[in-house]
């Protein structure tokens, strides 16, 4: 049973390409450590974690849509206007204005899915006509301007800048949110389904998967969390604007590519995209650190999202690379 | 003399009936916002429409070349604000001490070919899907050019380049007539040079034109340098028409390239459309944004409108027999 075994297969396997990542990460905080003595306490562990949990859960988010072999490019449209509806609504609705953003996200995150799968046009296409008719409707209810959160709205917001035993709400919310996608992907129908259907759309067909159907709730999924991860930068940040996730598009897809999910799908998941975020994160700490001017952090995060793909994709997948 | 209706028929890609949509909709579209506000008809307004049209028609060149391969660019606002950059930063300006003139302008286009270059090489030498290597040179593009520029606006002052918007010739500012040529240039090449009739055969079908000996990595390269260079030459034209470079000068250009391409009929799949039906498609977006500012509706919903039209339009277009699986 030996005769298969080399370095080659070792370095090609599956599991390398999930440990690449953590290994990186770890080799990151090393480096952080060594250069800034102290970093690694709780205190600057929290804050990390904190500031990476807008970034996580919005890349929770698109991992259903890369794991399924698509891509969601209306991310940033929709945690934009779910921000510009919390800030809008705060005032008259109270607490309520909090599923009201959220639901508008799942809303369309169903009408990229539904456009994508039921006028089979492709998802980059169709997330990037759904995020022009979200930027839209976000300009358009904010006329086009930030809307501040005022001093009424923020008692309902609070909450969510808080912290417990220690521990700030967001990392928690970003905490429940990753485990629920976590076992939503790994134990539940749809979980498995999702990731026959990134692994092979035809034999997927053909074992009597409903693909519509998870498509569909994967980018409803996307939607949805992308309004979330908006929510909580609105209430973070005190303000709404139309405009104000539009830095995250590249970060969020970025994380989930160098976690290690391949953009061809059926390979990957959420505790991978927890690693690429801890890693993009820590990179723009780093960045500040060593003094990388903060406009040159684009130019990083592109160079490093090609070369990304450019490792975990399977090319035996794609027949034609267009 | 026959041929020339089949000339005809070919420059509209074939299938007339499905051609001629585009050119009806924009034919209504005018008709509709001539009869609600007369000023739509004036010369006036005309020559705005023109003017507003120019950028969106370069761009649109270049992107419908590589969308008729059946691949994408998203790097038009990367590669058109290095574009900006340059010119404004070369030519004389109220950030430094230089002064190339018209220099700057080719080193602007220089600039824009080299990056849509990378990208045909990241494309095909490391073999990733288009969307992917030019979202990274969309962002590659974008954070240089707001690095040099030091995240402010920078004024172009000089005269000579800023006459491209302001100068007009029989009545037209010379950015439109700049645009005008992008357009045939864009046609002879489509029409006229083996490299069109690759790019098409590529977008048809790939693994036939490879094997009918269609060197495919040096088309694609060559495809998305070409698409470099109209983006460049639209990076130009907006610097001069806004007489600065800022970080935001390509937000929204994206979008109104893809529309016009895909409101004109060229079919995502590839190998199905061209630079005419463009032509057509930034016709119908530009007059329907200048139509609704005539109507009074809030410009911010344009984005929300032209959304909707790329769906409309791709549901219409695709050739959905040839897609088994859509990603």
């Amino acid at each position: 049973m030996n005769e298969g075994f080399s370095i080659r297969r070792v370095f090609e396997g599956r599991w390398t390409q999930g440990a690449i990542p953590l290994v990186l990460l770890v080799a990151l905080l090393l480096i952080i450590e060594i250069a800034a003595p102290g970093f690694l306490t709780g205190e600057t562990v929290a804050l990390l974690f904190a500031n990476t949990a807008v970034l996580f859960i919005l890349a929770t988010g698109v991992t259903f849509a890369i794991l399924l072999g698509g891509i969601d490019l209306s991310i940033q449209a929709v945690a934009s206007l779910a921000s510009v509806i919390l800030a809008q609504l705060l005032p008259s609705l109270g607490l309520a204005a909090f599923p009201v953003a959220i639901l508008s996200g799942l809303a369309f995150g169903i009408l990229s899915g539904v456009v994508h799968v039921k006028l089979r046009v492709p998802s980059f296409v169709a997330t990037l006509a759904t995020g022009g008719v979200v930027t839209g409707l976000a300009l358009w209810v904010s006329n086009g301007r930030a809307i501040t959160i005022e001093e009424g709205g923020r008692e309902n917001t609070a909450w969510i800048n808080a912290t417990v035993a220690g521990i700030p709400v967001v990392v928690l919310i970003s905490a429940v949110i990753g485990i629920a996608a976590f076992l939503a992907l790994r134990y539940t129908r749809f979980g498995r389904q999702a990731i026959a259907v990134g692994a092979g759309e035809p034999a997927a067909w053909a074992a009597g998967i409903n693909v519509d159907r998870t498509k569909i709730i994967a980018f409803a999924a996307s939607g949805m969390l992308a309004a979330i991860a908006g929510v909580v930068l609105a209430a973070r940040l005190s303000s709404g604007s139309p405009v104000l996730a539009n830095q995250l598009l590249l970060p969020a897809i970025a994380a989930v590519i160098v976690g290690g999910t391949a953009i061809t799908g059926g390979l990957g998941g959420v505790a991978r995209t927890a690693v690429g975020a801890l890693i993009i994160s820590i990179v723009r700490i780093g960045m500040t650190f060593v003094g990388v001017n903060i406009f040159l952090e684009n130019m990083v995060f592109g160079a490093v999202l090609i070369a990304a793909v450019a490792i975990t994709i399977d090319r035996s997948k794609i027949a034609v690379i267009k | 003399m026959s041929l020339i209706p089949g000339r005809i028929a070919t420059l509209f890609g074939g299938r007339r009936w499905r051609s001629l949509a585009p050119l009806a909709v924009l034919i209504v579209l005018c008709v509709l916002i001539a009869i609600a506000n007369p000023n739509f008809i004036e010369v006036r307004n005309l020559v705005r429409l023109a003017n507003s049209a120019a950028v969106p028609l370069t761009l649109a060149m270049g992107l419908t070349f590589i969308i008729l391969m059946g691949s994408i660019d998203l790097s038009v606002e990367g590669t058109l604000s290095v574009s900006a950059m340059v010119v404004v930063l070369l030519a004389a300006n109220d950030g430094n001490g230089n002064d190339y003139g018209w220099w700057a302008v080719l080193a602007a286009i220089v600039a824009g070919t080299a990056m849509g270059f990378v990208s045909g090489l990241v494309q095909t030498m490391l073999r990733i899907p288009s969307f992917m290597a030019t979202l990274g040179m969309w962002f590659i593009g974008l954070g240089l050019s707001v690095y040099m520029l030091g995240g402010s606006a920078i004024k172009l002052n000089d005269a000579s380049i800023r006459d491209l918007a302001l100068h007009r010739f029989l009545g037209l500012p010379v950015a439109v007539w700049v645009a005008f040529g992008a357009f045939l240039l864009a046609a002879v090449i489509q029409y006229h040079t083996k490299l069109g009739r690759h790019i098409l055969a590529i977008g048809g079908d790939e693994d036939v034109a490879k094997l009918s000996g269609v060197n495919v990595v040096r088309v694609r390269i060559t495809a998305f340098a070409l698409a470099g260079f109209f983006f460049a030459i639209a990076g130009v034209l907006a610097a001069a028409q806004l007489g600065q470079s800022h970080a935001v000068i390509g937000d929204g250009r994206l979008f109104a390239a893809v529309t016009a391409v895909v409101v004109g009929g060229t079919a995502l799949t590839g190998g199905e459309g061209g630079v005419v039906n463009t032509l057509i498609g930034v016709l119908i977006v530009t007059v329907l944004a200048n139509g609704m500012i005539l109507l009074g509706i809030s410009p911010y919903i344009q984005q929300t409108v032209q959304g909707l039209m790329i769906i409309a339009a791709v549901a219409l277009s695709l050739d959905r027999v040839r897609l088994r699986i859509v990603k």
